[in-house]
């Protein structure tokens, strides 16, 4: 018969007690873990789902299998000129992960503007072309490129700084970034005279936070577009779900564990400190600090235990910040390739015009998308499918409010209703026969990321950054904001905000904060 | 670079500050957490389904239908035609999963859904959900799972439905929703089963098909006709779905049955020159006789292996026989992770295989490229070809 030999069954994680625990294996959590592993902190990684990774997953229909979120990572940049998130993984970490370059930074079809255009990676290519495009736009775009430049630098500087960086020096070597850190995009912008024509031609980026352009800190934007346009853009050539496995591989690696179908429901407090975290199934974890890869909203709201441990300020913070967008994605299989499709670019942002306003107020309503971010991924990896196929994925935002009317036997109608206005505006611009070459097709809606991730309000874009909450005010409040000892945040929800890059970021400057807290001596002594 | 002159450009950024602190003070201090997008989450996926049984109806000899109401304290999922549960159970004490297609329609719902099971001999759930399962039972399950449904976008409006034995299931809760008008397609099954007396739903799919010709056909096809059958015998091959479908260009087929049927379908579709998108099949389950596959390695068939098992920091040792899935195995010992397609798809039994070797077929290979790079297996479509190390989540 069977013979079962249970060894320390009673104990699951094989530890009770960790220097860290950190919950959440999306970027910010397992960066974290990688960061504190690597520094020696005995680090638990406790995930809900049975996979790493997060919103950075893919799944498999039939033959293809598709890139759940990422469209392009910044902060790479090619092996001899690494970038932040390069050199973490591959320098810092050790994780192995091949990138691939996207090819341009977007082809932009605009048809009420009468724009179709490609938009290259480079700052003087990109300058180049725009004032090929839009006479009289070389010189201001020229300053306007060289001011992204040194909000870039001065933030690199503050965080190498620790985040308390010498005001003299700030404003002596980086005054641009003092001047303009107060406004938004819009209000910075403006002093430039570029024409309308070249701001739509800049401004397509703006769909990567969600946020209009008079609202939008310009930091943040700056940061955003010189990052891409300087350094282009990479993908990890076996998706996002490669790079999550890869990370979560090294975190085993370096003594670290990773636990999955595990779901923290309670972070224990006690005189303001954590102490522990305890599982849905009983296990009670203690741990000296705990990073959180979730939105303080439902740290604050749900898992803080006992609920007189969150102070009251935490929840006025988070009523006072605006949650951000979530999105409805459509995945494609095609049987055609991207030629006879006529795809001949990887990334494409397409709408009836590039008015940030008008696409913020349509994510509350169920209407044709005032813009779609395109993904094909066969221009930056050809082997991502079988030949003669091609990926195609379109992502445009909606925000939650939306779907409070919706009820159940209707979810699927108002998903599939948005998916073929997307798929229609498509065939459109792109000059693409989609319909007639469908092999595979998902939608995914916000209830997908909320279902999949546990994402409050299915959110894929953080805390939105009007310039009182980007990410330089946040910076400037960290101090007064760490409201309970030993927990930190990674990942979207942090300060840094959302995306690849600064999740993987925000991960890590969160395992440094956790080492500090830990007083620099979470090595492993005897 | 200054915006309104350096004066007040400063003063702007010092103000982030205190411009925070206001907007703090003057939010309120209780906490909003109300979500419109998981509150629907949770009706359309509950996290824990659990059924009150109602009615159970015969269908043939070994068939039945359970007709279900959420239990106390459960929602009832809403669900498209075609999706499936996985079915929880436990089997002399040890934790099981079974996927099944949800046989009524979503315009059923809320009133009640169903599940239709047939008994398979020997089977190790199916034999204890018929000896079990009786008016009154909680019956704890999980989804709906699956993407065998309509899918407006891709698929014709014009459906040839093949169905081989219990795989009619999907199509039964299809052809309801057409007749009660919520689904506007126009539907041909063709229902193979081996002799007349297995075909399950045999009148209501008559009496469906009366009340909505113009949009609902039924052909049975008979493979072991008994004498007095005068209906279609054999198999559904591409000469009866050229006679029966008519014009192919433009219409999407529908494929449930067993793995073999797959096989023989596969070569016909293949004479009939049909692209693959128009082809939509549903999830498989195991094949009957691994070790008959083409592709099955010799010299494992027969042999029983070790299974050396890491889960959640304990460790295990089971025997593994080279016929039965891993998975398999691990049920057997009471120590398998959750599944629910059981047919190497949906990933969701995913674990880490450190030593050994295993066989996937082809065809139910739905593992990521990465995971296979990193030594992923699906444990419910790999089998053992010798001693092996995994760790389950
Ligand atoms: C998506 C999908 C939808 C489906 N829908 C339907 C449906 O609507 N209606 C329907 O009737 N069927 C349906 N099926 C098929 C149904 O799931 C199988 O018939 C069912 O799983 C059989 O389960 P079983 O436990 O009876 O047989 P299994 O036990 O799975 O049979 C396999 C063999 O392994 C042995 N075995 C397996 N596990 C153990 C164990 N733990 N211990 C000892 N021995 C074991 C058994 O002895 C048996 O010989 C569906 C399948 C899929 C994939
Ligand atoms: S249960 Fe779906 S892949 Fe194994």
């Amino acid at each position: 018969m069977h013979q079962v030999k249970a060894a320390n069954s009673s104990q699951e994680p094989s530890l009770l007690e960790y220097d860290v625990v950190v919950i959440g294996a999306g970027l910010g959590g397992l960066s974290a873990a990688l960061k504190l592993a690597a520094e020696g902190a005995k680090v638990l990684l406790l995930e809900q789902h049975n996979l790493p990774g997060g919103f950075a997953t893919s799944f498999v229909r039939g033959r293809f299998e598709f890139e759940v979120s990422l469209h392009e990572l910044s902060d790479v940049g090619p092996p001899d000129n690494k970038g932040a998130v390069r050199r973490f993984l591959e320098d810092e970490v050790g994780v192995q992960v091949e990138f691939l370059p996207v090819p341009e930074a977007y082809h932009l079809i605009l048809p009420e503007a009468g724009l179709n255009i490609k938009i290259p990676f480079g700052v003087e290519p990109f300058i180049e072309t725009i004032a090929g495009a839009v006479p009289g736009s070389r010189e201001p775009l020229a300053r306007y490129m060289e001011v992204c430049r040194e909000v870039s630098r001065a933030l690199s500087f503050i965080g190498r700084s620790g985040g308390k960086p010498d005001p003299a020096v700030l404003l002596e070597r980086y005054p641009a970034f003092v001047t303009t850190a107060g406004y938004t995009v819009a209000e910075v912008t403006a002093k430039f005279g570029l024409p309308e024509k070249a701001l739509q031609m800049i401004y397509p980026y703006w769909s990567y936070m969600g946020v209009p352009v008079s609202r939008m800190s310009f930091t943040l934007f700056a940061v955003m577009l010189y990052s891409y346009i300087s350094k282009g853009a990479y993908i990890p050539r076996f998706t996002s779900h490669g790079l999550a496995a890869a990370m979560d591989a090294s975190i085993r690696e370096l003594g670290g564990e990773t636990c999955y179908n595990t779901r923290v429901s309670k972070i224990l407090v006690e005189g303001g400190k954590v102490v522990a975290v305890e599982t849905e199934g009983g296990e009670h974890i203690k741990a000296r600090a705990v990073v959180a890869n979730l939105s303080p909203h439902l740290v604050y709201g749900r898992l803080v235990h006992p609920r007189e441990a969150v102070p009251e300020r935490a929840a006025r913070l988070l009523n006072a910040r605006r949650v951000g967008t979530s999105a409805l994605v459509v995945y494609l299989g095609l049987d055609a390739t991207p030629e006879a499709l006529n795809l001949d670019s990887y990334g494409y942002f397409i709408g009836p015009s590039m008015d940030t306003e008008q696409a913020y107020a349509n994510f509350c309503r169920f209407e044709p998308p005032q813009m779609q971010a395109v993904i094909c991924l066969n221009r930056a990896n050809p082997e991502c499918s079988p030949p003669g196929t091609t990926i195609l994925s379109a992502t445009s935002l909606v925000g939650p409010e939306a779907w409070r009317e919706v009820r159940p036997e209707q979810y699927y109608d108002v998903k599939n209703q948005m998916a073929g206005a997307m798929v229609r505006q498509l065939e459109e611009y792109l000059n693409a026969p989609i319909r007639d070459h469908i092999e595979e097709i998902e939608v995914a809606a916000p209830q997908t990321f909320a279902r999949y991730t546990g994402a409050y309000k299915g959110v894929i874009y953080g805390y939105e950054q009007d310039p009182w909450d980007s990410i330089v005010a946040r910076s400037m409040a960290t101090g007064s904001e760490r409201l309970i000892k030993g927990l930190e945040f990674a990942g979207g929800f942090a300060f840094m905000g959302h995306g690849y890059a600064p999740s993987i970021i925000s991960g890590r400057a969160a395992a440094l904060a956790v080492l500090h807290h830990l007083g620099g001596s979470a090595g492993r002594e005897a | 670079m200054e915006i309104n002159g350096m004066e007040q450009d400063l003063a702007r950024m010092m103000e982030l500050t205190s411009l925070r602190a206001q907007k703090i003070e003057a939010a309120p201090a209780t906490l909003d957490l109300s979500d419109p997008v998981q509150e629907l989450v949770q009706r359309l996926h509950p996290e824990k389904i659990t059924l009150r049984l109602e009615a159970i109806k015969d269908e043939t000899s070994d068939t039945r239908t359970y007709r279900f109401t959420a239990a106390e304290g459960s929602g009832l999922p809403f669900f498209r035609a075609g999706q499936y549960l996985s079915v929880k159970m436990e089997v002399e004490g040890k934790r099981v999963a079974r996927p099944y297609s949800i046989s009524s329609a979503p315009s059923d719902w809320p009133g009640f859904l169903e599940l239709t099971v047939r008994r398979k001999a020997g089977g190790f759930v199916s034999e204890q959900i018929w000896r079990q399962w009786q008016a009154g039972s909680l019956v704890e399950a999980s989804g709906p799972h699956g993407n065998f449904y309509f899918e407006p976008l891709r698929d014709s409006r014009q459906i040839v439905a093949i169905a081989g034995g219990s795989g009619v299931t999907p199509f039964r809760s299809m052809i309801r929703e057409i007749a009660a008008g919520k689904l506007d397609l126009e539907l041909l099954l063709l229902y193979g089963s081996r002799l007349a007396d297995e075909i399950i739903f045999a009148k209501e799919l008559e009496a469906l098909a009366a009340k909505a010709p113009q949009k609902i056909r039924v052909e049975h096809v008979i493979s072991e006709p008994a004498a007095g059958w005068d209906g279609l015998k054999g198999f559904i091959d591409a000469a009866l779905i050229r006679e029966y479908a008519g014009e192919l260009s433009g219409k999407s087929f529908f494929v449930c049955g067993p793995p073999e049927m797959y096989r023989f379908l596969q070569e016909q579709f293949a004479q009939l020159g049909l692209p693959r998108r128009q082809i939509r099949w549903e999830l498989a389950g195991a094949v009957q006789d691994i070790t008959a596959e083409p592709g099955y390695p010799a010299g494992a068939r027969g042999r029983i292996f070790q299974l050396h098992l890491r889960r959640r920091g304990a460790e295990y040792t089971v025997p593994a026989a080279a016929e039965e899935s891993i998975l398999t195995a691990l049920e057997r010992a009471g120590l398998a992770p959750d599944s629910q397609c059981r047919s190497g798809e949906c990933g969701f039994c995913r674990s880490l295989l450190t030593a050994g070797e295993v066989y996937v077929r082809p065809e139910s290979d739905g593992r990521r490229a990465a995971d296979r790079r990193l030594g992923f297996i699906h444990p419910c479509a790999s089998y053992p070809l010798s001693d092996l190390s995994l760790t389950t989540p």
